[in-house]
């Protein structure tokens, strides 16, 4: 079997709709990370990329896994003496998945997308003997130079991926990746079209694990699954609730808790968020004709959304909150920050200045991904949530 | 016959240790430092010297360790503690690399070579995680006196896992859980856990090497002994007197002073 | 050969015509501020100085306003302010005393700053651009945002002629346009490149005598101390970079210096430890800091801070001014590149730093503040001591927040620290065990 035909979560197949969600809420909720260690069994190589955006096209091009290292809800046993404190968890976690040989890497790459995360690829460079690069997205997507130089940076990259694959990249693997991967753009616009729409017709957490599972399973796995499930998911006959529509924003990098994301969803309804955005960062399709790298680097400029970490003054965030808001008919937002998170940490009270001034009700808390208890956040919540729906 | 003496004024507990010229143990104390360290010191060391039954003007030199190691009015001179810990492990297992100093307030991580020259250490900061207070607060969510929560936790068969590092969110965490139903010992088990997993990440900070000493206060807690074998999975060296480790070592530097004022031609450039 | 008048003349000159300039530049700033005239606030790292300066615009470096808050013990009462206006404890102290300072109309206790008028950072530090965005909301000030890509694998550095290299270098220099037109619209003036050489010229001055500055401090007994003296240095190096007396003060400080190194004049106490120091100084108990090292005779011969925070001016490099844009570009892709390296790879370049300074031992010093200085020095510390085995202490506090700065604390850890090297140099001297 060659890598690009192994099956690496056959669970869900020749089950029922909510069968096949459950073995996807365990897949991601496990911090095992089983898929990868199938493709690895059937000779495949993983390269891991730090959050949020990186372009997967190359290193699918390149016949190789690219698997989006997020931390994962577990202890930094081993990773921890390699940090100082003040720092997030989702940093140390991702290197205990390296250091305890839970995922085997072949190549690891990260952007500077903070100040703790640009150091991440010094620290796993010390410990490991593959490539760890830094991928160098435009902080100033702005200046007219920087098309032309995400091009070559892009071909960088592609060079380095070439040699830890050990074959060339052509244009037309990359054109043909860029096709794979546009069809799971457009699926997973529909299942976010469900979210805001049909937010009855399926769980947060489900929504949730479903995004999450395109980071550790090939995309066109993920694009079979989406394909068989949200039909299915759209015939489900489950009854709209009163309940109020929250944006849940904050979960651009580390990822709240499984068990956090569940509670939320049994007492509102989340219709839109920013869970993972990097795997929905190019917000419509990357052309096909023409130069393939050019053509992701003006989809990474000129058609994306937005985070805390990228600088664009055609975007200020408040603004983007506010239309997603708006957008997604939703009543409030929830602005959590990854605990020591300093950029979320700041655009939140960007945020709650913003969502007061347009007086839109917002909730506001700390996570980690890691926490296992949750029972005064929940008191919170419900309050919050209860003022709203009796105001 | 020369003595000397080491005084340890911890932010709990005051310790005193004299030791003669073969560098045995002929006396000790053990006390609550309360709110008069000056006092603490000055009776810990007279209830050491009233069980050895030597008199003060036998001891020759007196060395003061611990936070409080400047109230030490009557000393020659201050070590710290960090220093003391290193030097009175390797005296009483002369095979100690890593010593692991668990006291009221901090955890010490502790390398050390066979001459007992400290090569790294490492401590907690800002927070309290890992250390005695968060038993502490367990003790205090529980109602369990201190001394029990080792023995009780022991008595765990399906432990729980604590999420919370912090020593203020310990205790509502703690009551979460027995809200929940969940078994005292099993809560316990966990808060234990929890510390060893803390505090075996300070030890990897400085390298963990065979053979390791567990000392400070909290080594008399067994439920601890046991959650940091398990972590390390290495055996713990332990002895009654790991509890008066810094106090040990302050004597042992306090004889050094005394054999080196004997021998000065001997003596390095030390100043 | 030293006479006494030599003596008295030159020994502690630069401190004190440092200290002097740095008053300046904040009477400076206090009657821009007075007349509403413009202000561009900067970073220290890749602060464009070179481009601004020929527009005459004054700079405000807001990391050194807020770190002057600390020095001058009322950060807290600032950092409480931008707290309650909704920053969290645990976000960069610089940020919260500079929202605070803002809020405040620009009342600052050394003066009053003037508003931003521009603001120009680069991505040295990711918390420059979200500093950025806080004024373009608060103020509507214009920003500007160089993006300087930095090494892409420790070792992997290229250099001029290297394609990679070109593709960064091209698209610097596409941003410096850009922001020259930024200044002429800001301004009303048009950008006059003779007068651009003029700035490269000073800034190269003052470059080479900062790298012969650190040099020189290699001499037993070393002639400067990195951390106190330094930072006195480090104010002048930015607030006046590509100014005549920016390069005049530099002149007489190198002069100062190698006198010192020929009479053998060093630190004004016996140097038994020679440090080095590794992160950003706590600033809110700064000479103290600094003396919990000194009364053990440990002195700091060099620190990564009078690297990163010069902006990488160490490197050396020199503008070509026959050729100033594209030259601007290259030096600031290899300055900013080794100011980030010296934070990111920082362990490498301190093996040759312990090895050119006859270092004893090295100082980390992580702050809860910044991330970007701090996050790699617990991993940079378990691979240096690795490889070359010199003994290393490693103490958290802040820079600002003096909340997390337990004085006693350290003492603690600093004590032991010399005991260990006491005791280590002591049974070197014994000489090997039979």
């Amino acid at each position: 079997m060659t890598p690009t035909t192994t099956v690496t979560f056959p669970e869900w197949r020749d089950k029922s709709l909510d069968d096949a969600l459950l073995e996807c809420r365990d897949q991601v909720e496990s911090a095992d990370f089983d898929t990868v260690k199938r493709w690895r069994e059937a000779g495949g190589k993983v390269v891991g990329h730090f959050q949020v955006s990186f372009p997967e096209e190359i290193v699918h091009a390149a016949g190789m896994l690219p698997f989006k290292v997020r931390g994962a809800p577990t202890e930094p046993d081993l990773a921890d003496s390699h940090f100082g404190s003040y720092l997030c968890s989702i940093l140390k976690t991702s290197l205990e998945l390296a250091l305890s040989d839970r995922v085997q890497f072949d190549m690891f790459v990260s952007h500077p997308i903070c100040d703790a995360a640009r150091n991440l690829a010094a620290i796993w460079g010390r410990n490991f003997d593959y490539p760890c690069q830094i991928l160098y997205l435009p902080q100033n997507p702005n200046s007219a130079g920087s098309l032309d130089y995400l091009r070559h940076e892009y071909d960088r990259i592609r060079r380095v991926v070439e040699e830890v694959a050990g074959r060339e990249i052509s244009d037309d693997d990359l054109a043909t990746s860029v096709a794979v991967f546009n069809e799971n753009r457009r699926l997973m616009r529909e299942l976010y079209d469900i979210k805001r729409e049909q937010p009855w017709l399926i769980a947060a957490e489900d929504a949730y694990a479903l995004v999450a599972l395109a980071g550790m399973i090939p995309r066109e796995e993920h694009n079979e699954l989406l394909t068989t499930l949200l039909p299915q998911i759209r015939e489900r006959s489950a009854k709209q609730e009163d309940r109020i529509r929250v944006v849940f924003e904050g979960g651009f990098c580390e990822q709240p808790p499984f068990d956090l994301i569940r509670m939320l969803g049994r007492t509102c309804y989340l219709v839109d968020d920013d869970f993972h955005i990097g795997m929905r960062w190019i917000t419509s399709d990357v052309d096909i004709e023409g130069d393939p790298l050019r053509n992701l680097a003006e989809a990474y400029i000129e058609r994306s959304s937005y985070s805390p970490v990228q600088h664009d003054l055609r975007k200020p965030k408040e603004k983007m909150l506010i239309a997603r808001i708006n957008e997604a008919r939703a009543d409030a937002a929830i602005l959590a920050a990854a605990k020591m998170c300093e950029p979320g940490l700041e655009e939140q009270v960007t945020y709650t200045h913003a969502l007061d001034d347009e007086g839109i009700a917002y909730f506001v808390s700390e996570f980690e991904e890691n926490m296992t208890s949750f029972s005064q956040l929940e008191m919170q919540l419900e309050t919050f949530v209860e003022n709203l729906l009796f105001a | 016959m020369a003595y000397a003496a080491g005084v340890d004024v911890g932010s709990t507990q005051t310790k005193a240790i004299i030791i003669n010229e073969d560098a045995e143990i002929v006396g000790r104390a053990l006390l609550d430092t309360g709110a008069n360290v000056i006092q603490a010191a000055e009776d810990a060391y007279a209830e050491a010297l009233a069980e050895s039954g030597i008199s003060q003007d036998e001891v020759e030199y007196v060395v003061g360790t611990g936070y409080g190691r400047y109230r030490v009015t009557f000393g020659n001179s201050q070590v710290t503690e960090i220093s003391c810990h290193g030097r009175g492990a390797v005296h009483l297992f002369p095979n100690t690399r890593t010593v692991v100093d668990m006291g009221g307030q901090d955890t010490k991580a502790i390398s050390v070579t066979a001459d007992g020259e400290i090569t790294d250490f490492c401590m907690n900061d800002k927070c309290a995680a890992g250390t005695g207070r968060f038993l502490g607060a367990a003790s205090a969510a529980l109602d369990i006196p201190l001394g029990d929560l080792g023995p009780v936790s022991l008595q765990s068969t399906k432990p729980i896992k604590i999420s919370t590092t912090c020593t203020v969110f310990a205790e509502s965490e703690v009551l979460a859980w027995i809200g929940k139903g969940k078994k005292i010992e099993d809560i316990l088990w966990g808060v234990h856990k929890s510390i060893a997993s803390r505090s075996a990440g300070l030890m990897r900070r400085v390298g963990i090497e065979d053979e390791i000493t567990f000392t400070g206060g909290v080594s008399r807690n067994e439920g601890m002994v046991k959650a940091l074998e398990e972590r390390l999975e290495k055996k713990l060296n332990i002895s009654e007197d790991c509890h008066y480790m810094g106090a040990l070592g302050a004597a042992m530097f306090a004889l050094d002073n005394i054999q080196a004022a004997r021998t000065p031609a001997e003596t390095g450039a030390n100043s | 050969m030293s006479t006494l008048e030599d003596t008295q003349e030159l020994v502690g000159r630069g401190n004190i015509e440092g200290a002097a300039l740095f008053r300046d530049w904040f009477a400076n700033l206090g009657e821009t501020a007075k007349t509403g005239g413009a202000a561009a606030y900067v970073f220290v790292m890749g602060s464009t100085n070179e481009i601004l300066k020929t527009f005459d615009l004054p700079v405000v470096f807001p990391e050194i306003t807020s770190l002057q808050t600390a020095v001058r013990r009322v950060a807290h009462e600032l950092l409480e302010e931008a707290e309650d206006y909704g920053y969290s404890p645990d976000i960069c102290g610089y940020v919260k005393a500079d929202v605070a300072v803002q809020l405040r109309g620009g009342d600052h206790p050394m003066g009053r700053l003037p508003k931003p008028t521009i603001s120009v950072l680069t991505n040295a530090c990711n918390t420059y651009i979200k500093w950025a965005e806080i004024w373009e909301r608060m103020h509507g000030t214009p920003m500007y945002t160089i993006d300087v890509p930095g090494t892409r694998q420790a070792g992997g550095q290229t250099w001029a002629g290297n394609a990679d290299f070109e593709a960064d270098r091209k698209y610097v220099e596409v941003q410096l346009r850009e922001l020259i037109t930024v200044c002429e619209q800001v301004t009303g003036k048009t950008f006059d490149i003779d007068k651009f050489r003029e700035v490269l010229g000073h800034a190269n001055t003052m470059t080479r005598c900062w790298s012969r500055m650190l040099e020189l401090n290699s001499a037993r007994p070393s002639v400067f101390n990195a951390l106190t003296d330094g930072t006195i240095y480090l104010g002048v190096a930015n607030a006046f970079r590509g100014t005549e007396e920016g390069a005049r003060y530099f002149e007489r400080l190198v002069e100062e210096m190698e006198y010192k190194v020929a009479n053998g004049i060093g630190q004004d106490l016996e140097e038994k430890y020679r440090l080095l120091f590794v992160g950003v100084p706590c600033y809110p108990i700064f000479r103290r800091f600094n003396e919990l090292f000194s009364e053990w005779g440990g002195t700091f011969v060099n620190s990564t801070y009078l690297w990163f925070a010069s902006g990488g001016t160490n490197r050396g490099f020199e503008y070509d001014l026959d050729n100033p844009l594209a030259s601007l570009a290259e030096g600031m892709l290899v300055s900013v590149r080794d100011a980030m390296d010296s934070m990111f790879h920082q362990d490498t370049v301190l093996e040759q730093m312990i090895t050119d300074h006859e270092a004893d031992g090295v100082i980390f010093h992580p702050i809860k503040s910044c991330r970007t200085v701090s996050t790699g020095l617990a991993d940079g510390r378990r691979s240096l001591s690795e490889k070359t085995g010199t003994p290393s202490l490693f103490i958290e506090s802040d820079m600002m927040d003096r909340r997390v700065v337990s004085e006693a604390q350290m003492k603690n850890r600093i004590d032991a620290f010399f005991e260990g090297l006491a005791s280590r140099r002591q049974l070197a001297q014994a000489g090997p065990k039979d």
